[in-house]
């Protein structure tokens, strides 16, 4: 018998139950779809904050206060380290000659309102360094003013978006707003850059490093970036940075990260994520596969008569067995097919309607779903078809059908 | 059925010669179903030899037995055991299809056996579209599709009306008449009546042992249980 007359055969006898054959086609299904989408939107994540971290740059260090081993807690979480100053993002600068551009950072949300206009938005404490490590241009006026990093102006650059809000077709260069408290003078918009590292930079307003701390009434950096050479020793650098906090701080109490260490963890963390998706699918496709043997064991049953006479004509073993675990085969089969193509349209679909949530089914994910299934419905079509296999052809064909 | 078939025939040595036409009749229980099981290879005597064209069934494995049975060996059923599912081609494409036959030269052969069987024009009909004489003719084409050598047929009017039932009769004769080898359990006395010889089985033994000239009103095929017409 050949394979195309084995598979002809089968699926005739699955279109014969249509509906039976669909639900345990659609068992396999579900858990083929939830893999496919669950593992795309892992992947979209993964792929979505490797990328964010590869326009930075790999030859970039952010310094964020606080101990990370010591506590095995997130950074800024730790006990109370000493303050990150502007004079360590000096020292840093000024003793590590690997270090190009240094960016000292400073965060708070505050209102900023302009006539009878106002808005809620983040501000970051920086100096000119930032627009270059982070690409963002200068639509309007100018940037932050150069020079002492200590001595904060009252000037801002707003993002274009709250530019627009609290503008609108004005220009902002040269008129002064409140953020907060402080009168502070527009110098300059930011041009577009969008959501990076989860902060939309198009609706932030960026004052000088010391004016941030001030406003914010704070004594520490919230971290600072560090450009590097190009082609420095990362892991080496860490060490002179690690070496320059020890001396003025008299403990290593900050955490050095470099994108390839958060891409490193963000992986570790997806790969974990990952584990359990593959659990929950082996898990759904177990389901599914008992599903589809409970289906042949009925068919078996109600077929002994066509079982009989395939054997009484000629049938081997063999081919007995082979039809019933092609019908298992083609469900299971057909399950992950239709699943894939439920799972890429829902993928589809997502992105559609959220184009900022990247989803992405990674290659491995769409073989080994197909793989898995494929072997479920092996695995579990051979006790149904092994059953057939073994039935007398006499009581077989005695039976009614 | 299995357990009962150990005891269904006791000694029965009987020889069946190429060409014959053979009726086994007998009332239920009296193992002339289990005869023509081992007869068509489906069963095996527990004790005792059967031979085939000279070979020992009970060397033969499974799929040796599967072999025999798809080449040499035609079986017609009582209740037709057409796949409802398939239409009449495709029922008597099976044989075929099991043999590994090409499915262009399957479709020609199978179209030749329904014509043979009178059946031209029902090709893409379903069992369920045919009537009970049209199954069993569509069986019969099943049967002959591998052309065996033994064609094996219980009860094969059974189930039909008495029009059907000559039909089929004189069907199976004009296969014998080819040369195939023709063995009929009965329990219609006019349907063994057809054979050239009459086996009549009684608790699982060959009681009597009758050639069609031989019967007459005065010594009739049942000699108890008389007018057990069809059921």
């Amino acid at each position: 018998m050949s394979a195309e007359d084995t598979f002809r055969f089968a699926i005739t006898a699955l279109l014969q139950q249509p509906r039976r054959a669909g639900l345990s086609v659609l068992g396999v299904v579900i858990g083929v779809v939830a893999v496919i989408f669950l593992t795309a939107l892992g992947e979209g994540a993964r792929l979505y904050v490797t990328e964010q971290f590869q326009t930075l740059g790999t030859d970039v260090i952010v310094v964020i206060p606080g101990k990370t081993e010591t506590t095995g807690m997130m950074p800024g979480f730790t006990g109370t380290p000493n303050d990150l100053t502007l004079d360590d993002a000096e020292a840093l600068l000024r003793r590590i000659p690997e270090a190009i551009r240094i960016a000292p950072i400073s965060m708070g949300n505050e209102t900023v309102s302009y006539q009878n206009k106002s808005r809620q938005v983040v501000v970051l404490g920086t100096t000119p360094e930032f627009f270059e490590l982070r690409g963002i241009p200068i639509a309007r006026g100018t940037g932050l003013p150069e020079g002492d990093i200590d001595r904060g102006a009252n000037v801002a650059i707003l993002g274009m978006e709250t530019a627009k809000e609290l503008f609108a077709e004005e220009n902002p260069v040269g008129k002064s707003i409140r953020i907060g408290e402080w009168r502070i003078r527009v110098i300059g918009v930011n041009g577009p850059r969008g959501t990076h590292l989860g902060q939309n930079l198009d609706q932030v307003s960026l004052v000088p490093v010391a004016t941030g701390m001030r406003m914010f009434n704070r004594t520490s950096l919230f971290r600072i970036m560090i450009q590097l050479r190009p082609g420095s020793d990362v892991d080496e650098v860490k060490q002179k940075i690690e070496a320059v906090i020890l001396d003025r701080h008299h403990e290593v109490d900050v955490t050095c990260m470099t994108p390839d260490s958060v891409v490193e963890s963000l992986s570790s963390i997806v790969a974990t994520l990952t584990l359990v998706l593959v659990g929950i699918a082996a898990i759904s496709l177990s389901v599914a596969g008992i599903g589809i043997m409970n289906v042949m064991l009925v068919a078996v049953s109600e077929r002994r008569a066509e079982i009989g006479l395939l054997k009484a004509i000629g049938a081997t073993h063999r081919q007995v067995l082979l039809v019933f675990l092609m019908e298992s085969l083609l469900i299971s089969t057909a399950g992950a097919l239709v699943g894939l193509g439920i799972g890429y349209a829902t993928i589809y679909l997502v992105t559609w309607m959220y184009p900022a949530m990247p989803a992405e089914a990674p290659l491995w994910a769409v073989v080994s779903v197909l793989g898995l299934s494929v072997v479920a419905g092996v695995f579990f079509g051979v006790l149904p078809a092994r059953r057939a296999m073994r039935l007398d052809p006499i009581i077989a064909l005695a039976s009614k059908g | 059925m299995g357990e009962q078939a150990l005891h269904a025939l006791k000694a029965v040595t009987e020889e069946f010669s190429a060409g014959e036409h053979v009726a086994i009749i007998g009332p239920s229980g009296s193992g002339k179903s289990t005869l023509l099981n081992i007869l068509g290879c489906l069963d095996k005597p527990s004790r005792g030899q059967y031979f085939f064209d000279g070979r020992a069934i009970e060397a033969l494995d499974p799929d040796e037995l599967a072999q025999l049975r798809l080449n040499e060996i035609g079986f017609i059923f009582q209740s037709f055991h057409l796949v409802p599912r398939m239409d009449a081609i495709s029922n008597i494409e099976l044989p075929m299809m099991l043999a590994g036959i090409a499915r262009t030269e399957r479709l020609e052969r199978a179209r030749e056996a329904l014509e043979s069987v009178g059946l031209g024009d029902r090709v893409g009909h379903r069992p369920a579209e045919l009537s009970g004489g049209e199954k069993q003719r569509v069986a019969i084409a099943r049967a002959i599709s591998m052309q065996p050598r033994l064609l094996l047929a219980d009860e094969p009017t059974g189930n039909l009306d008495t029009r059907s039932g000559v039909q089929i009769l004189g069907l199976l004769e004009s296969l014998n008449q080819q040369g195939i080898t023709l063995a009929v359990v009965t329990h219609d006395p006019e349907v063994a009546r057809r054979a050239e010889r009459i086996l009549e089985m009684r608790d699982g033994e060959i009681v009597r042992r009758i050639s069609a000239a031989e019967v007459s009103d005065a010594n009739p095929i049942f000699d108890r249980g008389r007018g057990s017409a069809r059921p």
